[in-house]
């Protein structure tokens, strides 16, 4: 019966008969014996030969509408799943599980949504500027930070057919928007550095943000060999590149972060003259560190921020 | 927690603990022994029955700490061997207690108990490989038991379980080192997931992963010596993450890791010896995971496992990959590498 069904659909007669078919299956799907994705499958096969066929768009708008709910029900799981991972947040600090299960449903249910990314790193500011000594907090929007600038560069721009202005101009989108992510993710750090003195976290995040900016710049700057390597997983594995006394990015502050007008491929971005400067760069956090040691007196915040210092040193392997 | 004996500093300022000057400075073995031997005497004990979710780890520990004070037989070897056959279920796994499920963190300990004991014929060891493999996904990640809980400490339960039973060839090895790669983090650490924090305890799980499946290069050891060296705080102890206080069973989980990559020295040893000192009960035997806290088994073992690596000589030697005497690692064959 189910496959004399398929016939009757695919052929299309627009006749009561393929009508009353479409109902049928309707109803079984709605009792979960037939799958969706088929029927869609099926009705593309009919457009093909009866592009405007009521029925088919009829049984297509219904099969999508089963999509919508499942969007709506995923989204409505999402929201229930931040908020308990919150409110179990708040309860205990530096809840590793809690965070580390938030993690894991957006890894999973949120996969490339940058809005759900984007709106977690927006509402987890208050959050944290009033737990600065919760690492598991910071550690979550560095997370966030990673999966936002991976999904963002990402962005395809290869084989798209608007042209290469059109194409210089998304880059540039993408360029401003990272940037701009990180110099306000910079700034809260800062903030909360001079704001609360002595806190390890507010360091170690600070590390974090700049080895992620750090990287992305390596990756999306100097790769001018036409390379494609499309690897979002670099930074999770970049530790594995950085040796603490390795040569690689000895002596180099200016070349990287220059990375933008280096680029050979795209002078326009050039004469535009439109270029952000980077947020984080080796300077302005030397910059950053003196300036701390000169005008506080704790003396954690001391040693945090020379313990920083030398990370910045040995890590990223700049002399200072 | 937060008895007069470990003053918290203002938590404005850095989260740590304050020895007091009259805190034990000396190692009180004979107190521990007999805490050791008499634990778990009075079976209707409120907090012993509490935890029979994890009794064979309990074992485990209390068992471990006794051989490594050179006090095993005051233990009752064939009561708990029997008792871990009993545990033992028809999938091959074992299970905490009597009645209770299967799980790799208690199969791992059944198998480290009966090694101590040189009886290992008394359980199935072919159907704990097969358990053991059984538990192994597609990403080479290891489940904790059928409900499929993904974490890297399974991953170390795993090889660790196969290597004792010398079956480390009856999983996919190359797969559960690409699982376990994946949860390195930028700051050399790792997590129980992919994407997931740095945490002592998980790092532990790791480089002992890395070590038992030959894999250490793959580390960057200055990075993650430098990261494991800041758990240290003034205190001399050990915490496990950053503005997290210090816990004796960190003395473990960083000693062991700093030990296995080669970079023990970067730790002040002295002042982490003072601390695990301190976290004695001079009364009751035993240690805490901080000075004037509850004592248990479980930091009584970190406690003196983590002497033992920074070199006590009133205890015997313990393997900083499998947390089991040496001597006894040396009579299975097993000497997991090591980083210079």
């Amino acid at each position: 019966m189910k496959e004399s069904c398929v016939f009757i659909i695919i052929v299309n007669q627009p006749t009561h008969v393929s009508t009353s078919v479409c109902f049928y299956r309707k109803e079984l799907m709605q009792c979960g014996v037939l799958n969706p994705e088929k029927d869609l499958y099926l009705g593309k096969l009919s457009l093909t030969k009866f592009p405007k066929s009521p029925e088919t768009w009829i049984h297509r708008y219904v099969l999508s509408s089963q999509f919508v709910t499942l969007c709506d029900q995923l989204a409505r799981i999402i929201y229930e799943e931040m908020k308990v991972c919150c409110d179990a947040a708040c309860r205990y600090p530096s809840n590793y599980n809690a965070w580390s299960h938030r993690i894991w449903v957006l890894r999973h249910m949120a996969k490339g949504n940058i809005k759900v990314f984007h709106d977690e790193l927006s509402s987890m500011r208050p959050w944290v500027s009033m737990h600065v000594s919760d690492h598991s907090g910071f550690h979550y929007r560095q997370f966030l930070l990673k999966e936002l600038i991976t999904e963002l560069s990402q962005s395809p721009t290869n084989g798209d057919l608007s042209g290469a202005e059109a194409v210089s101009e998304k880059q540039q989108l993408i360029f401003s928007t990272v940037l701009q992510l990180f110099y306000r993710e910079a700034e809260l750090c800062s903030d909360l550095i001079q704001s609360f003195p002595g806190h390890e976290t507010l360091w170690s995040h600070r590390r974090h943000v700049f080895y992620l900016w750090h990287q992305w710049k390596q990756h999306h700057c100097s790769s001018t060999d036409g390379d494609d390597t499309g690897d979002p997983a670099g930074p999770t594995g970049g530790s594995q590149e950085q040796s603490v006394n390795s040569q690689r990015h000895a002596g180099v502050p200016m070349e990287v972060d220059r990375g933008f007008l280096a680029d050979p491929h795209d002078n326009k971005r050039l004469r535009r003259g439109a270029l952000p400067s980077c947020p984080l760069t080796l300077e302005t956090e030397h910059v950053f560190i003196s300036s701390i040691l000169d005008s506080c007196c704790n003396s954690e915040q001391r040693s945090f921020a020379l313990a920083y210092r030398k990370w910045l040193d040995l890590v990223i392997g700049v002399q200072s | 927690m937060g008895s007069l004996d470990g003053l918290f500093m203002d938590s404005a300022q850095l989260k740590d603990v304050l020895i007091k000057a009259d805190a034990p400075s000396s190692l009180l073995l004979d107190k521990h022994a007999d805490y050791i031997a008499a634990y778990g005497s009075k079976k209707d004990d409120y907090e012993y029955t509490l935890s029979e979710y994890l009794r064979m780890s309990g074992i485990y520990w209390g068992l471990t700490v006794m051989d490594l004070m050179g006090q095993l037989h005051r233990m009752s070897r064939q009561e708990i061997v029997d008792f871990i056959k009993a545990c033992q279920h028809e999938c091959g796994g074992v299970s905490a207690s009597i009645g209770h499920d299967p799980h790799l963190l208690y199969t791992l300990s059944a198998v480290q108990i009966l090694c101590l004991y040189d009886s290992m014929e008394a359980i199935d060891v072919d159907k704990v490989v097969e358990y053991v493999k059984g538990l192994q996904q597609e990403d080479g990640s290891f489940a904790g038991d059928k409900w499929g809980e993904i974490d890297t400490r399974f991953s170390f339960c795993a090889v660790a379980t196969l290597a004792l039973l010398g079956k480390m060839d009856s999983i996919n090895v190359d797969k559960a080192v690409e699982f376990v790669l994946s949860c390195m983090n930028f700051d050399g650490g790792f997590g129980c997931r992919p994407g997931s924090e740095s945490h002592a305890g998980q790092i532990y799980c790791c480089t002992g992963f890395l070590s038992l499946t030959g894999q250490l290069h793959q580390l960057n050891a200055d990075l993650l010596g430098w990261w494991l060296c800041e758990r240290q705080l003034p205190s001399g102890g050990l915490n496990g993450r950053p503005e997290k206080l210090p816990d004796v069973c960190y003395s473990w989980w960083v000693l062991a890791s700093l030990k296995i990559i080669g970079r023990i020295h970067w730790i002040d040893k002295a002042k982490l010896r003072r601390f695990i000192l301190a976290c004695q009960d001079e009364e009751t035997g035993g240690f805490a995971d901080r000075p004037g806290d509850m004592v248990d088994p479980f930091h009584t073992l970190f406690g003196i496992a983590g002497l033992s690596l920074l070199g006590d000589k009133q205890i015997k030697a313990v393997n900083p990959v499998l947390c089991m005497p040496e001597d006894i690692l040396q009579r299975v064959g097993l000497q997991p590498d090591l980083l210079s």
